[in-house]
């Protein structure tokens, strides 16, 4: 196959006018014609240019690369997840598959299985088990990641392996949040004894944040998570709790930061309802 | 001394704010009509406020006192004050137990540091719930942890149209310039986008971010293709990606989606 075929392929058509199909065989017409219309997710009408290239051109050089799309298509439709998880593990297979579209199909096939194992079919969850050994870490990586959303805690609790591994040698943090707090769903212990592992002399380990309600003696919210959480964790605090705080005119990147200095010192902010909010790092 | 019957346990927690409201309703009508009571509570924070305010010296204080030395001399000034007659009590129990501070700078320093102390102790013991050392796991609520996922999913398609606008860009530079371009580096950049792809597709499904998500994946179409690609990309297959890129106007639309995430986060 020439080497732009496939970028040349998508903006071919749109781009070049209609005087350039004269140049191109039928089979890489309908290929560039259906991989438009998967663009623009016309996926009936992509599948059916799909299936006439694989029926019509069955030796084409394209009609290998059908299959991954037709697998797009079959996703993107909806009730046909079936019949999507078999285009993908048949692209699979194929020898001349491409690294970059295989890739693309196995985050699919976790993607197709996931969704079948929240439509009730528990056995949809082999396809996602199955990728927590695979040999390329994109797909281990994400096989566990959607592995630790599972509702059932005792299933998601395998993905905890991958997860650790994740924290302990990745150095992206996206994928080093995402694996904190895929951890933090299925086993806080596990995380708890990856962090410890880890050497960060002097800095803070952890940040602890409670809130009670006026005249109770729980906290109505309760929070220990890694300092490396720490910043998400203010994002993702209640707005009514952060509007409290800027009513009182705290920073809280501020307070973060002073916390971060003095170590175990504890912040107490007492609301005009009597609630109280402490933080503090340890 | 004052022989008023309130409860002497409610003055710290009156002082501090964090008495429970039909206590401190009566405790504040009490100290309008009761001159003996306000008063004492006035002098009590105005120690509470002075312990407040020395504590960095109180710090420096304890630190410079030899510990060990300190038993012999406390003995040594007590037998030398052995038998000096008795000094009449005065008006008030707090003025009266602080004016021998006065003389004393080490005992005053001490003593502010045990007010401080106990106040430290009134604001610990006051709200229940786990202190340092007591809890060393981790926990959050599941509804605290999909929170902090939609921040970070917010933050991370932000990050992921950014990206995608320098792969972008660099494409059409590229074209501009008349030259091929090198295509492999962008075929990185573009499988690189495409994994991070996969985890946005859960998140934005799950928090309903349907503009966000329309353009990512037509990003994604795009990336499959750069995906695809090794070598040199001619001048005129670049011409063509500009041209469709622009056609459906999909820098306009990164940067429509990218500011309204901006304002969310």
């Amino acid at each position: 196959m020439k080497k732009f075929t496939a970028i040349v392929g998508l903006f071919f058509v749109l781009s070049a006018g209609s005087g350039l199909y004269a140049q191109t065989s039928p089979d890489e017409t309908l290929f560039r014609e259906a991989k438009l219309l998967v663009f623009d997710k016309s996926w009936e009408a992509a599948l059916i240019k799909l299936d006439d290239l694989r029926e019509k051109f069955p030796d084409s050089p394209y009609a290998g690369q059908a299959l991954f799309y037709k697998g797009e298509c079959l996703s993107g439709i909806g009730g046909r997840e079936r019949d999507a998880l078999r285009a993908y593990k048949d692209y699979i297979r194929l020898t001349d598959a491409k690294a970059s579209l295989v890739e693309e199909s196995e985050g699919s096939i976790i993607d197709l299985a996931f969704g079948l194992y929240e439509k009730g079919d528990a056995s949809a969850l082999r396809d996602i088990e199955g990728r927590l050994g695979h040999v390329n870490k994109v797909v281990r990586y994400y096989a566990a990641y959607k592995l630790s959303l599972v509702s059932d805690k005792k299933v998601a609790a395998k993905a905890a392996p991958v997860l650790m591994k994740i924290v302990e040698s990745e150095k992206d943090p996206e994928l080093l949040d995402r694996a904190r707090i895929a951890l933090l769903r299925v086993s806080p212990e596990s995380l708890k004894s990856v962090e410890d592992r880890k050497p960060t002399p002097g800095s803070p380990r952890m940040l602890k944040i409670r809130v009670w309600n006026k005249g109770q003696k729980e906290p109505a919210f309760s929070l220990n998570i890694p300092w490396a959480l720490a910043d998400l964790a203010l994002g993702a605090m209640d707005e009514e709790d952060r509007a409290e705080l800027r009513k009182k005119g705290y920073d809280l990147n501020k307070i973060m930061n002073e916390l971060a200095k003095s170590k175990e010192s504890i912040l107490k902010i007492v609301g005009d309802d009597g609630s109280i909010i402490e933080i503090w790092i340890e | 001394m004052n022989k008023c019957a309130l409860n002497r346990d409610d003055w710290a927690a009156f002082l501090s704010g964090d008495l429970e409201e039909g206590r401190r309703r009566t405790m504040a009508e009490h100290l309008e009509k009761c001159p003996d009571c306000r008063a004492e509570t006035d002098e009590m924070r105005r120690v509470l406020e002075k312990a407040d305010a020395v504590k960095a010296e109180i710090r420096e204080a304890v630190a410079s006192v030899n510990w060990e030395a300190l038993p012999v001399m406390i003995a040594d000034r007590v037998l030398a004050n052995a038998g000096k007659p008795e000094k009449a009590p005065r008006a008030s129990w707090l003025r009266a137990w602080a004016l021998p501070l006065r003389m004393k700078p080490v005992l005053a320093g001490l003593a502010a540091g045990l007010v401080v102390g106990a106040v430290a102790m009134y604001f610990a013991l006051k709200v229940p719930g786990p202190r340092s050392g007591q809890d060393t796991g981790y926990y959050a609520s599941g509804d605290f942890l999909d929170r902090a996922e939609l921040t970070m999913a917010r933050r991370n398609t932000l990050d992921y149209l950014e990206k995608s606008q320098y792969v972008l860009l660099d494409v059409f530079e590229s074209a501009g310039e008349g030259a091929a371009a090198p295509a492999a580096f962008s075929s990185e950049q573009a499988r690189d986008l495409l994994s991070r792809k996969k985890y946005l597709n859960a998140q934005l499904e799950r928090f309903q971010m349907a503009k966000a998500k329309a353009i990512c994946d037509q990003i994604e179409m795009l990336f499959l293709e750069l995906a695809q690609i090794s070598g040199d990309l001619p001048a005129a297959e670049l011409g063509r990606i500009r041209g469709f890129v622009e056609e459906r106007q999909l820098l306009l639309k990164i940067n429509l989606v990218k500011k309204e995430l901006q304002s969310e986060i």
